[in-house]
């Protein structure tokens, strides 16, 4: 799954996510504990306030009870008749509250007393003077006490203030039940309602709208939501369309294909109708980009988008996978000409001249055509398939159509499998390195070798580097196998001087993305130097085109070498489009000249007057010069006589492991040591 | 002393008979009907009803005594049912105790029978309405009640003599002294305090702690009294003597005084009033200074007045009210009518020696005195 689609995925965070707390709950809990201290507040104030207005009123009950008590038993206080004073107090206790009563006399004694009850300790006591007047004295016949108790009224205050607060509970249960309530019809409703609105979206991806019909703010916000939810949904059909399609030219992209091949795999009609899959690659699509500009590149692709959408049916698929890469499917094709003609319908309808830039070109296209029949279990690989076939047109017959066929398919096969063979090559040490000499023409002296590499494949036998060094390239090994060359050159040469024969050198065939690598005179001084040898007894060969292609890169790579005293050769000089003026500029020291210019020597006049300028020039520029591919004695006696003097082929030794080579150096006279130092300059430049 | 008694009853004897036949020949005899307000075996309105008929039997009157239970309501329709008999009686006695006899004698104006108010007469509001007698009320002949303030201040006077004698002071050099009234309403119980407040205030080193009032009762009385012992102690007070308005509260006061541990008598004097047989019992005992009262006789004076009237000596002549002294019974006279008090042998007593006088109409000797000289000589103290 890309990063993009984990973003775009809430699914994903949702472990991360703190656990719901529903906000009706929260509000509950907000609510609810102020609701309650504000109902005890209030009913213990009110029962206060309450509490001590009736203690109050108790306390003036009572007096005015003791005065008017008073007023009574003033008589009989007086007249002494203390039973009726006692009939007065008694009267009295009918009072729950009055817990006793005690009437003094003017001398202070108690002369009547009743007492309810004395577990009380909440007691108060009111006294008040009993005063007896007549129609001639006024005096104070005593006093008249009353203890009573503010139980009774702790013990309603208590039971009320239970019930307040019990009604206060109640109130607030009925609150909350109320608040969630309607918290649910206001908010938890329509919350929900876009909640399932957001889920479904997340099911499949469409957007549905909350069904919120209220007026208030949920409303609005589900109004909101759906709006939201239908920009998001054009939002997420656009993102889907542009996820499948390519923006230039409005076709499927490489992902719709791999729908559209399940679509077609499933959806076919009839199981013998056959699938045509066509791969289309445009020739020379990055020379038209640089010589028209990339916006007319990109109208180049734009043309061609329309053009092959108007070449086809509407039942026919054309997709852009990207650069200049096309396709087509025909879903139903009656057989595999029918199949070929569609494609080279196809390649026709292309190759119809465009006007750029008020110049007319001419699009070129190959195309890979693949046909399988709609219930093949491979159909998924057609893309695969077509790809070989297209890689063959590319290789074999550019501008043509190509069918996959047996051949390709088995040639294709056996490629792969030697590419997945590769890291088992290394591993196992499949790889061999066998050199060829080259050898002075004049005194048939072996001067270096070349290091060539074969792969000894358990299954294949040795095959030939011509067959895997693409492979070898392809899978991204060309610097494993470089460098493992080079310890293996080191190793030979280390063999060569303990053989005694320190002069010869070693070539190495570097591949073009070495060239771009700045490490490589690095580890070449590190080799040289774990095999105790010199660089100066390497030589590095290159290409032309790898010199061409990456000339800053390379030209600094080759002074670095040369700088270690490594000498560089360019390999089968000739066949590229440079010429020898042209390498003027790079730091060469020698050039072999590739064997397609010796194989006719001498019978070929024009090949010998070829032969014969480069010798000419090369002698010019100071470059060394080898033949390749010497095979027979005239050609070894032509190339002295044009000046060439060293040479390389079957003639003096087919390329062999390193033993076999040291044991035929063996039976070789011994080279003089003047030719070594007739050799060109191959002095290190370590200071420049 | 038994000389001169002698000579008195044989004179009296002799005048009494002369001049029953000769001065008052029994012109007719009498029909009289009293409607008694107390309880039968109220000793004082018994005794009242007794003397009354004993003096009827004695000049020729017929008594007739109606008991209202000391219910007021029968006694007004005891009366109005004597105002509507056919046969109407010469005289209706009353008494009019809680002013209930009044609606009595007004319907006694209009039935024209004669009436008189015994112990109890017409008081505020009613006397102002009514006026005097046989003013504006023509059948109201008058009444006969008992000077009960001078027998209080009797009584009251006879303990402060005592105490002085004794030197009863209290710390505070006062004679203390405690009275205890009946109640605060009645005509006789209001005469009788206020005799005791007479007397204290004509005595500057006596003091009345209380007057308290006992409902005429013993127990009540006892009560009081104890009460008052026991107050007296608190405040460091001697109790010097204690006043009852009747001899019951007197015998009560008594028991509350030998409760507090005190010996009457010695320790205490105490007084009462109504002649009662227990009262004289204590007297005798020692523990009562003395029981003032008699008025118990008006029952009989009362018949001596309508047997005058009816006889044409009208008691008017002097004052259609009379009011007649009692007298205190103390260990010096007791022996003289301790018996007729006790064995009520009224018809002893020989009433027609109490009329008036020939051309002396009103003027009449109802003093203890007179009494004990009407009666004959018992056999051996005569001599």
């Amino acid at each position: 799954m890309s990063k993009d689609e984990a973003m775009i995925d809430p699914e994903r965070h949702e472990p991360a996510a703190p656990r719901l707390r529903p906000v009706v709950r929260a509000m509950i809990w907000a609510t609810v504990p102020v609701l309650l201290l504000v109902q005890l507040l209030a009913s213990t104030g009110m029962e206060a306030s309450s509490f001590w207005s009736q203690i109050s009123q108790l306390d003036a009950h009572m007096a005015r009870v003791a005065e008017s008590r008073a007023e009574l038993i003033a008589e009989p206080l007086w007249k002494m008749r203390y039973d009726q004073v006692t009939g007065v107090l008694n009267e009295i206790m009918n009072d729950e509250t009055i817990a006793g009563a005690t009437v003094y006399d003017d001398t202070g004694a108690a002369i009547a007393r009743v007492v309810a009850r004395s577990e009380d300790h909440s007691i108060a006591e009111i006294s008040r003077p009993v005063h007896y007047s007549n129609g001639n004295m006024a005096v104070q016949a005593g006093r008249i006490v009353i203890a009573y108790s503010y139980a009774g009224l702790y013990a309603g205050a208590g039971s009320r203030m239970v019930r307040l607060l019990v009604v206060g509970l109640l109130a607030t249960f009925a609150t909350l039940i109320a608040m969630r309530i309607s918290a649910n019809i206001f908010i938890g409703r329509p919350l929900a309602a876009m909640m399932s609105a957001i889920q479904r979206s997340k099911q499949d991806g469409r957007a549905y709208p909350a069904d919120v019909k209220s007026s208030n703010e949920f409303g609005q916000l589900a109004r909101a939501f759906n709006a939201m939810q239908h920009t998001t949904s054009g939002a997420l059909d656009r993102l889907g369309h542009m996820a499948g399609h390519d923006p230039l030219t409005g076709l499927p992209n490489r992902r719709s294909l791999t729908e559209r091949l399940a679509v077609a795999s499933r959806d076919g009609g009839r199981p013998d109708a056959l699938v045509a899959f066509c791969f289309i690659d445009l020739d020379d699509f990055k020379g038209i980009n640089d010589t028209f500009g990339h916006e007319a590149g990109d109208n180049f692709l734009v043309h061609i988008a329309e053009r092959l959408r108007g070449a086809v049916e509407a039942e026919d698929w054309v997709a852009r996978l990207g650069g200049d890469e096309f396709v087509v499917i025909r879903p139903e094709v009656g057989h595999e000409k029918a199949a070929y003609a569609f494609a080279q319908q196809v390649l026709d309808a292309i190759s119809e001249p465009i006007r750029l830039h008020d110049k007319q070109v001419v699009p070129r296209a190959s195309i890979g055509l693949a046909v399988r029949r709609a219930d093949d279990p491979e159909l998924s690989h057609l893309p695969t398939l077509a790809d070989i076939a297209l890689y063959h047109a590319k290789s074999k017959a550019p501008g043509t159509v190509a069918v996959l066929d047996e051949a390709l398919q088995r040639d294709y096969r056996h490629d792969r499998d030697l590419e997945l063979a590769i890291p088992a090559g290394f591993a196992e040490g499949q790889f061999e390195v066998w050199y060829q000499s080259q050898v002075d023409l004049e005194s048939h002296d072996v001067v270096g070798l070349e290091a060539l590499i074969r792969w000894r494949h358990p299954e294949h036998g040795v095959i030939g580097p011509g067959e895997f060094l693409p492979l070898i390239e392809r899978s991204g090994n060309n610097a494993r196998l470089t460098r493992y060359v080079l310890t293996d050159a080191c190793r030979a040469l280390q063999r060569l001087a303990a053989a005694g024969r320190p002069q010869i050198r070693i070539a190495i065939n570097l591949p073009p993305s070495e060239l771009a690598d700045h490490s490589l005179a690095a580890e070449l001084r590190a080799t040289c130097a774990r095999f105790d040898v010199a660089a100066s007894s390497l030589e590095l060969e290159i290409t032309e085109g790898s010199l061409i292609n990456n000339i800053a890169s390379a030209t600094e790579t080759l002074h670095r070498l040369r700088r270690l005293g490594a000498t560089i050769a360019l390999d089968d000089f000739g066949t590229g489009y440079s010429s020898l003026a042209h390498l003027r500029r790079f730091p060469l020291d020698k050039v072999k000249i590739d064997k397609a210019f010796i194989s006719e020597i001498p019978n070929s006049a024009e090949d010998k007057a070829i032969v014969g300028v480069i010798a000419s020039l090369a002698g010019t520029l100071g470059l060394t010069l080898v033949a390749e591919g010497i095979e027979r004695p005239g050609q070894a006696a032509a190339m002295r006589e044009m000046g060439v003097r060293f040479g390389q082929g079957y003639l003096y030794q087919r390329p062999q492991p390193l033993d076999a080579l040291l044991e035929w150096l063996e039976k070789r006279p011994r080279a003089e040591s003047c030719i070594v130092t007739d050799s060109p300059s191959i002095a290190p430049e370590f200071a420049a | 002393m038994t000389k001169i008694l002698r000579l008195l009853l044989v004179a009296g004897a002799v005048c009494g008979g002369l001049v029953a036949s000769a001065c008052h020949s029994l012109a007719r005899s009498l029909d009289i009907v009293f409607v008694n307000p107390g309880k039968t075996g109220e000793v004082y309105w018994d005794m009242v009803a007794q003397t009354m008929q004993a003096a009827g039997r004695k000049l020729d009157a017929h008594v007739e005594v109606l008991n209202s239970e000391r219910n007021y309501r029968t006694m007004q329709e005891l009366g109005f049912g004597v105002l509507a008999r056919h046969d109407k009686p010469d005289f209706l006695i009353l008494s009019n105790e809680e002013s209930a006899a009044v609606p009595i004698v007004e319907a006694a104006e209009a039935a024209g029978v004669k009436t008189l108010l015994l112990s109890n007469t017409l008081i505020g509001e009613d006397a102002v309405r009514l006026g005097p007698p046989r003013q504006k009320l023509k059948t109201w002949l008058g009444d006969i009640t008992t000077d009960l303030q001078t027998a209080g201040a009797r009584m009251a006077n006879a303990l402060i003599r005592t105490a002085r004698d004794e030197k009863w002071q209290s710390p505070d050099g006062k004679i203390h002294i405690l009275g205890i009234g009946g109640d605060e309403i009645t005509p006789a119980s209001i005469a009788r305090n206020a005799g005791l407040k007479l007397a204290v205030d004509a005595a500057p080193d006596v003091v009345v702690d209380r007057l308290l009032f006992a409902n005429w009762t013993q127990s009540e009385a006892e009560n009081v009294t104890a009460n008052y012992l026991s107050w007296a102690s608190r405040k460091q007070i001697r109790p010097a003597g204690i006043w009852a308005g009747n001899d019951p509260m007197a015998l009560g006061a008594i028991r509350a005084v030998m409760a507090a541990g005190l010996v009457p008598g010695r320790d205490i004097q105490l007084v009462g009033l109504n002649w009662s047989e227990e009262a004289l019992r204590e007297i005798r005992a020692g523990r009562l200074l003395l029981t003032d009262g008699g008025h118990f006789l008006l029952g009989g004076w009362s018949i001596v007045l309508l047997r005058d009237y009816a006889d044409g000596c009208d008691f008017a002549a002097v004052s259609p009210r009379v009011e007649v002294k009692t007298s205190a019974i103390t260990r010096q006279n007791l022996g003289s009518v301790g018996d007729l008090i006790k064995t009520r042998a009224f018809d002893r007593i020989d009433f027609a020696r109490f009329r008036a006088k020939a051309g002396r109409c009103g003027h009449y000797d109802f003093s203890l005195d007179a009494l004990i000289s009407s009666l004959p000589v018992p056999e051996g103290v005569a001599d």
